[in-house]
């Protein structure tokens, strides 16, 4: 009987998470971060790349304020992550290392609202 | 299409291979397994139809291939008044791509791939036998082939990616995988031990080459092993395990010839790992040492000749820099060396990218992926303008897994989008990777964005099974081609 229902417990996942009709699994974890995303950028993000996002050719830096939040999304997932492809690298090695260093600092935050942050910089 | 349908298309496929796993067996798994029983159910009921809407508006998809057909066929379902336009050149756009690297392996002949754009073409919707050549989302219109414009309340962009053969020094050509239009590639690729999957020709021609390595192994005398080298670039790709499946399925052919120690094989992938997911990464390293393989992280395939067979990679790694008194850390500099490398065999996973006309223009990006919010699959700047497939800029999602799940997820954002409504989906970055470890097995790699294993059956991922060879050589092809094409799963 417990072998009967399991079997038919396993079928039903099965069934839904491949025809896919309950929709995506929600992702339980809620990440808390040590500074708000403005207290982040201000702080850290800035130094480098400038408080409007200018970059700052001195120190090669490239400018932030001149993409839309869905394309620094991307960036910035690929930065975070190493690159988004299974062994395709990342187009962004050195900021990867440093993303690392600055993410062990305290310096860490979500991705979309950091790429909405920096997509309004110019704008200010 | 009828379930017993299905089941006897499967078998079918079975029997051509009693070597690996008789109709008996199969039919006992396919008895006794829930998951079998779920594949087929998924294959054959409706249950993921959207509700119907009688949103209006003039739809136009660029590019018919698997996810564009697709988001037509689910869009015709769900709305009562469609005006659906699908604009794709290549009769054969709705070939079975994930069918490539069997076809390599000797497993599948290219007929088994091979389907029509005019036979899934779903009732009612218009198809226009010409490419894109330019587009004007200011005025909501694209024009085809040079001339004729054709305008949109709602635009689809699916028209999949370029594999950039040209890219690598010593080849040329940029092509799709079902394109005609592929001498360019074909003069360098698919003979003389150089070999590409990534292409339906080119798969034909890589079964030659392996069984030319066979036999040249077979020949093979002295100490010195041949070289079978299998390369992965350093830009985004469709299917990132198929660069490894093909090592697997040499190293299988090579193993059932008795010749596997006359060959080395080597994988050298621009990126520092195997996988994304920590626990896949894991998996695939103890298959490859548990396989003798050997592998050179950090080395992109940048020119190759293929009269002498080299193959010459750009090297690249970091090293401490200055100290940055603005970081608080010392920096980092880029290094990077040229090796030569000899081979007897290279299979080439070539650089993609997206076509010229899409990354030239105003829906484009940098990078020429089509920018979109990749929870909702919407354009960043353009609110009619919607992506999925290969062309997006979408992180990990190139395969027809995910794009299985972004189109159901694109169909309900956009139909409620045109009834002036909230977008109700969210994109996961759901993607499998059924990583063909042998002629027999199957990792089923299940993951998405949070970068963690999201198996769909209650087994422990990171193992190679039968059932999931079961799975990808016998019922993935019917799910998609049956359930996907008609909009249903």
């Amino acid at each position: 009987m417990i072998k009967q229902i399991s079997t038919i417990a396993l079928a039903t996942a099965a069934f839904i998470a491949l025809t896919g009709c309950s929709g995506e699994k929600k992702a339980t974890e809620v990440k808390t971060y040590k500074y708000s995303t403005t207290e982040v950028y201000e702080k850290s993000c800035s130094k480098c790349h400038g408080m409007n996002g200018e970059g700052n050719p001195l120190k090669k830096t490239p400018a932030l304020n001149d993409r839309t939040a869905g394309e620094m999304a991307q960036d910035l997932y690929d930065i975070k992550n190493g690159g988004t492809n299974q062994s395709s690298g990342t187009d962004h090695d050195i900021m990867e290392h440093n993303m690392q260093k600055l993410v062990d600092k305290g310096y860490d935050y979500d991705i979309n609202s950091m790429a909405e942050y920096m997509s309004k910089l110019s704008k200010k | 299409m009828k379930k017993n349908e299905i089941l006897e298309e499967i078998l079918n496929e079975v029997d051509k291979h009693p070597e690996i796993m008789s109709r008996r067996e199969a039919l006992k798994y396919l008895s006794v397994s829930p998951m079998a029983a779920s594949i087929l159910a998924g294959a054959t009921v409706g249950a993921t139809t959207a509700s119907a809407s009688s949103a209006k508006g003039k739809i136009v998809i660029v590019g018919g291939g698997l996810a564009g057909m697709s988001t037509a066929a689910r869009l015709n379902n769900t709305l009562s008044d469609a005006d659906i336009t699908v604009i794709e050149p290549d009769p054969l756009s709705v070939s079975y791509q994930p069918g490539q690297t069997l076809v390599g392996a000797g497993i599948w002949d290219v007929s088994d791939i091979q389907y029509k754009r005019d036979d899934y073409l779903p009732s009612g919707v218009k198809l226009i036998k010409g490419s894109v050549t330019a587009f004007d989302p200011e005025n909501n219109s694209v024009t085809v082939d040079g001339s004729k414009e054709i305008s949109y309340d709602h635009m689809v962009i699916a028209t999949g990616l370029m594999l950039n053969y040209g890219a690598i020094k010593g080849l040329e050509g940029v092509i799709t995988s079902s394109g005609k239009d592929n001498a360019s590639v074909k003069q360098k690729v698919g003979k003389n031990g150089v070999h590409s999957i990534y292409f339906a020709e080119g798969a034909t021609a890589t079964w030659k080459g392996i069984e030319e390595l066979v036999a040249k192994a077979k020949a093979h005398k002295g100490p010195k092993k041949l070289q079978a080298v299998f390369t992965h670039p350093n830009t985004p790709i469709k299917c990132g395990g198929a660069p490894k499946k093909i090592m697997y399925l040499t190293n299988a052919r090579l193993e059932e010839a008795g010749v596997r120690d006359k060959v080395e094989l080597t994988f050298y992938p621009n990126g520092g790992k195997m996988f994304g997911v920590p626990e896949y990464h894991e998996a695939i390293l103890q298959q490859y040492k548990d396989r003798g393989f050997k592998w050179h992280y950090a080395h992109n395939l940048v020119e190759i000749d293929t009269d002498s067979k080299v193959a010459t990679f750009n090297h690249h790694w970091k090293e401490k820099g200055e100290w940055d008194e603005d970081l608080e850390e010392y920096g980092i500099e880029l290094k990077s060396e040229l090796v030569e490398v000899p081979y007897d065999f290279i299979h080439i996973t070539p650089p993609m990218k997206a076509p010229e006309v899409v990354a030239n223009s105003a829906i484009g990006s940098s990078k020429g992926w089509v920018p979109v919010t990749k929870e909702t699959l919407r354009h960043v700047k353009f609110d009619n303008v919607w992506c999925l497939g290969d062309v997006a800029a979408v992180p990990m999602g190139k395969t027809g897994g995910s794009a299985r799940k972004q189109y159901a997820v694109l169909v309900d954002n956009m139909v409620a989008s045109m009834e002036g409504k909230s977008l109700p989906s969210k994109y996961a970055g759901y993607t499998v990777c059924p990583l063909i470890t042998s002629i027999g097995t199957v990792m089923l790699a299940e993951f998405n964005w949070t970068k963690k294993p999201t198996p769909s059956f209650p087994l422990d991922p990171t193992k190679e099974r039968w059932i999931w060879w079961l799975l990808k050589v016998y019922a993935l092809k019917p799910m998609t081609i049956h359930g996907m094409l008609s909009g249903r799963a």
